[in-house]
């Protein structure tokens, strides 16, 4: 084909410079001359991977925005490692071809291409067509470049002194603290008992009158306090107030849940999710801004991720297995319910999330650092007319529907009055129940 | 000794009623229950026991059957669904519509090719339009393919590809990461259309699962406003 094309070239040159085929011979030293020429230079340009500097790290530029995200140098990722590709691949042709269009290598039966997708499937590696030879040449030279440094984790491998390391040292270090303090303490109360009964000893043995041995020996012992009226009224006041308090503090938590977290089916964490990945609340509680219910994600939303993560660091394969068995299996995961209003009160989140721009954590507490979700509010009517009463409207993001609103109520209370839920209906006992 | 026996039975009554609040796996006492555990179905509230709440019940609720009693006050489950849930799947060949009056996407996912081809956007690129595929793309998109799109969002490993740490018994680990997330930015993507991205959000491509369940379809054409943007 090459060949067929440069000749069609030769041919062509040779139309418009007809001299040459006067002389044929030289014409066809020429020809060979070209030829050779061409091929030598196509070759080498073509089968030789650079070393120069400027080269690899133009590579390396391409190779971390295009190919970092599944090849690895050393090691298999997603496609396989790329050190020593151009020698086991069928040649750098090949590999430029390969890398300007995967898809289309493996539809025309090219073996290779094949046999590796064999391995990969059904992961089909992006066509870079836009890519030119040269840049494919770049990041060649930058994975040989790579292939031949020495790994830096085995040269450098010091225990990383983490966050986590000292901080557990800084509260050893405060517990030591307070031991010694104990102890001096302790030290200090003996001392003092020890030069007590000294003094004493020592005043006895002078000659005391009645009146300072009282003051030395004085009437009022342990037992004597403790049976006085006085005492006794303290502490029967004292157990009576805690008890009455404690009464009362559990009567109003009847009917409340504060508190409540339950263990869920799977140990799924809002800290590593919410908190770490810093995924967003809405990602998985899609309703939350759509209508009444906030919605728990099902299963696919969980396999998006999970599809590939199989393993925790804390909890190694036995959580997320369970959840790549309910996907195989269809079946649903039983979360067990935390918050509950009962049925007399309708709540709803669009209401609040979109319209009142209050964050989750309002009135969830800091969920993206719980491992398990537990109730931060009261949940009560008290706490719902509580927030209505103190929370200011923004108006501003839907003026058009608030301005005849705003006018109203300036005309009714004045125009700096605040202008709270509360004002628009908050408290109407309807809004809740119905 | 009255003082005494007084004092006892208050702090056992305290005692007693601590029992009541909240903590942990114990959901506290419930004052009126059968309020807190509806009667019609309730999303994300399946009781599929059916003799929770027996103690409570008022009501005699209907019969399966002459033999069995009908079920306690607390059950909420449908006996006839698949694994008695109270949701079902919307009726065979019914379509749903919505205010656009949008008829469901039916492209299928190995369609990719047609869809970038012929899909056009029916959004304009308003700038509030743009605004909006921002925020849903830092929602949806954002801990996979990175604020920019380079493909180095939290799940990936984040821009220095370090991963998240956490100590385990005293060990240090590296948190796993989702391999293989595009550079929305790379040479291989920069001319993909609009419609090619609606496609791969709705039924996802290679690596990437079908994110269609989770955003309405104007949020997606959105998003895939916002991403050509970011492309730029
Ligand atoms: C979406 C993930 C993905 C991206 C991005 C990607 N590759 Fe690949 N690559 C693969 C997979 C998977 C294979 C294995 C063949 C297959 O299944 O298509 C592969 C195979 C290869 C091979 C052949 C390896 C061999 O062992 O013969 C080369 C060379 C290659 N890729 C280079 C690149 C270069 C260069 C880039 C960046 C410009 C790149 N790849 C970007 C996934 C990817
Ligand atoms: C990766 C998906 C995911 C993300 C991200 C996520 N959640 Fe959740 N959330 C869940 C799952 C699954 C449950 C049910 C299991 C549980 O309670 O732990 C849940 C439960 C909850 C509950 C308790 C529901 C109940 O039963 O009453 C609240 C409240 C909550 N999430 C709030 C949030 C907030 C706020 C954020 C953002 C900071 C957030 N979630 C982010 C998946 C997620
Ligand atoms: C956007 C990606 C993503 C989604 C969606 C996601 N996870 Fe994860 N999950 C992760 C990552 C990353 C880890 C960390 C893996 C590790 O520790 O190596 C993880 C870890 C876990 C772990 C193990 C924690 C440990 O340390 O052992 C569990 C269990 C888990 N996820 C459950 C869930 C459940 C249930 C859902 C669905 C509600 C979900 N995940 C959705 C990315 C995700
Ligand atoms: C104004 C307070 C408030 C805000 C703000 C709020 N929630 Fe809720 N959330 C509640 C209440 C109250 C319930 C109980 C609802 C019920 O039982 O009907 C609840 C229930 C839930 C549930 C349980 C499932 C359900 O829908 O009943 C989840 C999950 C949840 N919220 C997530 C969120 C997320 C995510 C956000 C932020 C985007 C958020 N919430 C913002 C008050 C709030
Ligand atoms: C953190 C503050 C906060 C809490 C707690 C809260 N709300 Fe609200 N609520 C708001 C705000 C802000 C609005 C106003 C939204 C708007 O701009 O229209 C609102 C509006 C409402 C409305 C609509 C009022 C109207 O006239 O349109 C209802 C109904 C409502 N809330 C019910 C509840 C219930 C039920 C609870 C308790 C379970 C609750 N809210 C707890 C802040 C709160
Ligand atoms: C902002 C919303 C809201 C408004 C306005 C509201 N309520 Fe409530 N109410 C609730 C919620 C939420 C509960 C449930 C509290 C709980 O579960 O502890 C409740 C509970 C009650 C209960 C107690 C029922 C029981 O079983 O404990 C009564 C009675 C009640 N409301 C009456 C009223 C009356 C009368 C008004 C008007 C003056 C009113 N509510 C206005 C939200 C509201
Ligand atoms: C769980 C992580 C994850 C999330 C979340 C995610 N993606 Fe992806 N995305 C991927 C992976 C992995 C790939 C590579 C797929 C392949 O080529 O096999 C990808 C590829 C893509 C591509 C290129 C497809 C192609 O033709 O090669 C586009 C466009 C894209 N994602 C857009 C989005 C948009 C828009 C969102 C937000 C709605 C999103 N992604 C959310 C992981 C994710």
């Amino acid at each position: 084909m090459s060949s067929d094309s440069r000749f069609a070239l030769l041919v062509l040159k040779t139309d418009i410079e007809p001299h040459m085929i006067k002389n044929f011979t030289s014409a066809c030293k020429f020809f060979i001359l070209v030829f050779v020429f061409a091929f030598v230079s196509s070759t080498s340009s073509a089968q030789e991977i650079s070393t120069d500097p400027a080269a690899i790290k133009a590579g390396e530029g391409i190779f971390n925005a295009n190919c970092k995200s599944c090849h690895k140098v050393k090691e298999k990722l997603v496609g396989p490692a790329l050190a020593g590709v151009d020698e086991r691949a069928p040649s750098i042709d090949w590999i430029k071809s390969f890398i300007k269009n995967p898809p289309g290598m493996i539809a025309s039966g090219d073996a290779y291409a094949n046999n590796l997708y064999k391995d990969y499937k059904p992961t089909m590696m992006t066509a870079f067509s836009s890519l030119k030879d040269e840049d494919i040449m770049n990041v060649l030279a930058y994975v040989k470049a790579k292939e031949a440094e020495v790994p830096k984790d085995d040269v450098i491998k010091d225990p990383v002194p983490g966050g986590e390391n000292t901080e557990a040292g800084g509260s050893d270090l405060l517990n030591l603290v307070a031991i010694g303090v104990v102890i001096v303490l302790l030290l200090l109360v003996v001392t003092l008992a020890l030069l007590i009964s000294s003094l004493k000893r020592f005043l006895d043995q002078k000659n005391l009158n009645e009146e300072e041995k009282e003051v030395v020996h004085s009437p009022i012992t342990l037992k004597s306090a403790l049976s006085s009226p006085a005492f006794i009224f303290i502490v029967a006041f004292l157990v009576a107030a805690l008890g009455f308090k404690t009464v009362i503090n559990n009567l109003f938590a009847i009917g409340v849940q504060q508190g409540y977290a339950p263990k869920q089916p799977i140990a799924f964490s809002h800290k590593i999710h919410a908190g770490d990945l810093e995924i967003d609340c809405k990602y998985c509680h899609v309703g939350v801004t759509k209508g009444k219910s906030a919605t728990i994600p099902s299963v696919n939303i969980c396999m998006n991720c999970h599809n590939q993560i199989k393993e925790g660091a804390q909890t190694g394969a036995s959580q997320i297995k369970q959840i790549t068995d309910a996907y195989a299996n269809n079946e649903p995961i039983k979360w067990v319910r935390i918050h509950n209003l009962p049925d007399l009160a309708y709540f709803n989140h669009a209401q609040h999330v979109v319209v009142g721009g209050v964050e989750c954590q309002t009135c969830h507490g800091p969920i993206q650092e719980m491992e398990v979700v537990k109730q931060h509010s009261l949940l009560t009517m008290g706490w719902c007319i509580d927030c209505h009463r103190k929370t200011d409207i923004d108006t501003t993001r839907n003026a058009e529907y608030y301005d005849k609103m705003l006018k109203i109520h300036a005309e009714k209370k004045g125009s700096k009055a605040p202008f709270k839920v509360e004002d628009i209906g908050g408290l109407e006992c309807s809004k809740c129940h119905y | 000794m009255r003082l005494v026996k007084n004092l006892f039975v208050g702090i056992s009554a305290a005692a007693l009623l601590t029992a009541c609040g909240a903590g942990g796996n114990d959901q506290g006492t419930e004052y009126a229950p059968n309020m807190y555990h509806s009667v019609a179905y309730e999303p994300y509230s399946q009781i599929d026991d059916w003799e929770a709440g027996r103690w409570v019940t008022s009501i005699e609720y209907p019969k399966l059957d002459s033999v069995t009693e009908g079920h306690a006050e607390y059950y909420n489950s449908n006996n006839f669904n698949p694994h008695k849930m109270n949701m079902r799947d919307p009726a065979p060949n019914t379509v749903s519509r919505n205010k656009q009056g949008w008829l469901p996407y039916r492209l299928g996912k190995d369609s990719l090719a047609y869809a970038a081809a012929t899909l056009k956007n029916p959004l304009d690129s308003t700038a509030s339009v743009i605004a909006d595929g921002k925020i849903l793309y830092e929602t949806y998109c954002d801990h996979c393919h990175g604020a920019k799109g380079n493909g180095d969002g939290k799940v990936a490993g984040g821009a220095e590809g370090e991963g998240i740490k956490v100590v385990v018994n005293g060990e240090t680990k590296t948190r796993n990461t989702y391999n293989g997330i595009a550079n929305l930015r790379s040479d291989a993507l920069k001319g993909i259309s609009e419609g090619h991205i609606f496609h791969v959000i709705t039924q996802g491509k290679g690596l990437m699962w079908a994110h269609g369940s989770q955003i309405s379809p104007e949020d997606r054409w959105k998003i895939a406003k916002y991403v050509k943007t970011l492309q730029k």
